[in-house]
């Protein structure tokens, strides 16, 4: 009836006062939260750095040596007038309002503690420059090459120390004996199926490699003469790296590179092993180090030469290095006063101590990698299967339906439990019914499994319920059994969602102290772990130790340095989580 | 055969195509059979989907199943292979026999027996494998201990996409058009050698011209294999198939007979109602 009136004041107004409001609060929400998170982590920064103690001539030589070259690598890389003229202005006027507004807030309101224009200007101008020129430059060629090569070296040696720390508690004798009669038959039989196609071989291996397994176990106290622990890790861990990698570059048709890519960082490993000891450094860890983080560069620089595309990305570790020595030099030359942080080599080399200077965080760090190694493979592989047999296997009606709904039920609210409740179920079924001892690693790992496996299987079971139904149609309809489909279909896609939910407990677990507290785990210990059975002590166990200290030292550096500490290893490892997830998705 | 009734209408044909019907050639009697049905009922809880339906499908033919949404055609065909195991509600009496054998005797592993029967869905649905992976899938679960490479070979030019992807055979399944992945599900199917390949409305979600490429395909897997097809496309039913069978609502099978005999000349009223579009 009115449509001549409406259209006349064109088509009227809708309110959305609430839309807007409900917008900006829940924006300002986050904003805050991320805002108050940040200037935490600052603070903890400046402190494990000692940063508060660095002059402006310390802070703008590695500026200039470091970050400087770092951001121009970028700007290379993205390769964009548009980009580089931004960064530009973000730079040069940040530093004038940070300036500015930093004096004004000293002027007027407050002195800001710890903090000098300068640190905030680098905190909260060039960090997130360099952040996002980070992820700018990574999506040009050259950016991606860099930090292809930089994520291998980084990796190799954070891999290669998580396996030396291993090798601390797990018997390497045993292990030689598995690798030597079980698992390298088994690959090879593999190995050997799959290229000629046939498939008992292929069918075979598995049995092959337990019964090798077993037999390791049992032959373990009967053989009497081992070879040095040097010759276990090149035989079982060099090696087979090594020889992987030939593999992968000789697929690639270049037999020489093959020879180059596997032979030199073997030749460097090895090397590197006999000598280390000369200088003090273990040399079985140092092989490790050397041929997981050679093997795998050398195979991507094999591969990027062989592109020809984005090689002078390759130079970025270089350019890195490179700044720091130039800015150490300078530094030196130059003699202003440097920071002294309390984040050193020592700091993660080294055992507790009564002083601050001298403290170490090393026993509970290996004690953290430990736990969170077996925490890791524990709730993955019981996650997976419980999510598995939930989703593919159990009936939907009947008493196994019933049954299985009561199961569904309970897991839900097992992750709703506090973290105590389980420690002290960690108490009594594995440290007293078990006889696992008290605060030993075996206890805290299962008991820390048990808590997070609820997180686990119901993300791991969202993963699998998003596999099409369509694929497993299409799987059964060939002829597979419900294994064969779980295997070869709904499991390699439903993989990157299983990790991403590991991923996210194993953050969980590895920050928790509660039921660790409860299990009897010690807050201190001096020495490594030597065995799983050992008593030990993890990284927050000892941050909270440290926090009751009455002296400031331990209070501000020795607890910021260990949270940071904290911070990079759980930063690694979900980085590496996520790379191996990507690499799944991009698998597809 | 359940076609009983007398109802019988003039000669002329009921739709016009330009290629004629049964255009291979094929004689459509006297071959043995590949498939039977007898006195099949199929229930969904209390409801039926199949009601009463005997059938004697030849082998090495292309057999057409027609019919309105909801007549049963899908469940008919998922009866064949026992994909309807899957479905919890699902209920079947009554014989389905393959290679002289009922299907649901208590000794036959509906495992074993799906290897012999290819099938190939309604919407392509390649594995997030490498085109080569795809068509091995079949071998690999099978175990099969000949060259797999030159099998994916065959099965792909069996499939004719061989030409198109024979140099990304490591490229993703998904990456190929909607008709090259259907082609690709045929090829996977193809790849074991079964004895019969269900198609449950294989053009359905393709452009007329992937459509056709398919319908060419369908002829010459006829060669080898008892092809068994759902279709909602009357001309696609009369240019490829040699045999009809005609489902209407409720599960009834009210006319199975040579393709060119139910389109040219019915003998049931509703069938040819149905063929031209009166109704359905
Ligand atoms: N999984 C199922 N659960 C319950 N009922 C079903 C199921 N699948 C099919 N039905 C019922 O069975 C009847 C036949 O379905 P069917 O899918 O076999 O028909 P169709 O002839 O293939 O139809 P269309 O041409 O639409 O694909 C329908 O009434 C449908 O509602
Ligand atoms: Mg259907």
């Amino acid at each position: 009836m009115a449509t001549d009136d409406s259209n006349a004041a064109g088509f009227g107004e809708v309110s959305r006062v609430r839309g807007i409001a409900f917008e900006y609060l829940s924006l300002g929400a986050s904003v805050a939260g991320l805002v108050a998170l940040g200037v935490l982590l600052v603070y903890v920064a400046i402190d494990a750095f000692d940063l508060a103690n660095a002059s402006p001539e310390w802070l703008l030589t590695y500026f200039l040596t470091l970050v400087v070259p770092f951001l121009l690598f970028c700007l290379y890389s993205a390769g964009d007038p548009a980009v580089t003229r931004r960064v530009a202005g973000v730079l040069g006027g940040g530093l004038v309002v940070v300036a500015a507004a930093f004096a004004a807030i000293e002027a007027f309101v407050v002195t800001i503690p710890r903090l000098s224009w300068q640190l905030a200007y680098l905190f909260v101008v060039v960090a997130p420059t360099t952040a996002y020129l980070a992820y700018v430059g990574s999506r040009g060629r050259v950016g991606a090459v860099g930090f292809g090569l930089l994520g291998r070296l980084v990796g190799g040696v954070a891999i290669g120390l998580a396996v030396g720390t291993l090798f601390l508690v797990f018997d390497e004798l045993v292990w030689f004996l598995a690798y030597t009669l079980g698992v390298l038959p088994a690959a090879a039989l593999y190995a050997y199926g799959s290229r000629r196609a046939a498939n008992r071989a292929v069918t075979a291996a598995i049995p092959v490699g337990l019964v090798g397994l077993v037999a390791a176990v049992f032959l373990r106290g009967v053989v009497g003469t081992y070879p040095s622990d040097l010759i276990i890790y090149l035989w079982t861990l060099a090696v087979p790296i090594a020889a992987v990698g030939a593999f992968l570059v000789d697929a690639r048709g270049s037999r020489v590179g093959a020879a180059v890519v596997g032979g030199v960082p073997l030749a460097l490993a090895t090397a590197g092993g006999f000598l280390a000891g000369s200088v003090g450094l273990p040399g079985p860890t140092t092989l490790i180090v050397i041929a997981l983080t050679g093997v795998p560069t050398a195979v991507y620089v094999h591969r990027v030469i062989d592109g020809g595309d984005g090689v002078v990305g390759l130079g970025l570790p270089l350019l890195i290095g490179g700044g720091v020595l130039v800015g150490a030099l300078v530094v030196e030359a130059w003699g202003v006063p440097a920071p002294d942080p309390w984040l050193d080599p020592g700091y993660v080399t080294e055992a507790p101590s009564r002083t601050a200077a001298e403290a170490g965080l090393y026993p509970a760090i290996v004690g953290s990698v430990i736990i969170i190694a077996l925490v890791a493979v524990l709730s993955f592989v019981l996650g997976v299967g419980t999510s598995v047999f939930l989703e593919e296997y159990t009936a939907g009606s009947g008493v196994v339906g019933s049954l299985t709904r009561l199961l569904q039920i309970n897991i839900a609210n097992l992750a709703a439990i506090p973290s105590v409740v389980y420690g002290l179920l960690g108490l009594g079924l594995f440290a007293n019914l078990l006889g696992f001892g008290y605060g030993t690693a075996v206890t805290a790992s299962l008991t820390l499994s048990l808590l997070i496996l609820p997180i686990t299987i119901i993300s791991a079971q969202e993963a699998i319920r998003s596999v099409p139904d369509d694929l497993r149609r299409g799987s059964d309809a060939m002829g597979a059994t419900r294994w064969q489909t779980t295997k070869n279909v709904v499991l390699p896609e439903a993989f990157p969602g299983i990790l991403t939910g590991t991923i996210l407990a194993l953050g969980r677990a590895i920050g928790e102290t509660a039921p660790l507290i409860m299990i009897g785990a010690a807050t201190t210990v001096f020495s490594a772990p030597t065995s799983l059975f050992s008593r030990f002590s993890a990284m927050p166990m000892q941050i909270y130790a440290w926090a009751g200290f009455p002296q400031a030292d331990f209070r501000y550096g020795v607890v910021a340095a260990g949270v940071i500490t904290l911070l990079i290893i759980l930063v690694g490892m979900n980085g590496t989580a996520i790379l191996l997830r990507n690499r799944a998705e991009r698998g597809n | 055969m359940s076609n009983t009734s007398s109802n019988t209408t003039g000669d002329e044909s009921l739709i016009t195509t330009d290629v004629e019907t049964g255009s291979n050639g094929r004689t459509a009697s006297s071959e043995r059979t590949a498939v039977a049905a007898r006195d099949l009922n199929v229930f969904y809880g209390d409801e039926q989907a199949i009601d009463d339906v005997s059938i004697e499908i030849p082998e090495k033919r292309v057999t057409a199943l027609i019919g309105p949404s909801g007549c049963g055609k899908s469940t008919f065909l998922r009866c064949i292979n026992r994909m309807n195991d899957m479905i919890e509600v699902c209920r079947v009496e009554g014989d389905v026999e393959f290679g002289g054998k009922n299907v649901y005797d208590p000794d036959v592993d509906p495992v074993a027996l799906r290897r012999k029967i290819g099938m190939v869905f309604q919407k392509p649905n390649p594995f997030p494998k490498s085109i080569r992976d795809n068509v091995a899938y079949g071998l690999k679960i099978q175990g099969f201990d000949g060259d797999v490479d030159e099998r994916v070979e065959e099965s792909l030019k069996g499939a004719a996409l061989w030409d198109e992807v024979k140099d990304q055979l490591d490229s993703s399944g998904l990456d190929l058009s909607g008709g090259q992945q259907q082609r690709l599900c045929i090829a996977r199917a193809i790849a074991p050698d079964p004895e019969v390949i269900l198609m449950d409305e294989p053009t359905s979600a393709l452009d007329p011209v992937a459509a056709s490429k398919i319908e060419d395909l369908i002829d010459d897997l006829a060669e080898e294999y008892t092809v068994i097809i759902v279709t909602h496309n009357m001309q696609q039913a009369a240019r490829i198939s040699d045999r009809t069978a005609v489902f209407l609502t409720g599960g009834r099978l009210v006319e199975y007979d040579d393709t060119a005999k139910i389109f040219e000349d019915p003998e049931e009223q509703r069938v040819e109602d149905y063929i031209t579009g009166k109704f359905g």
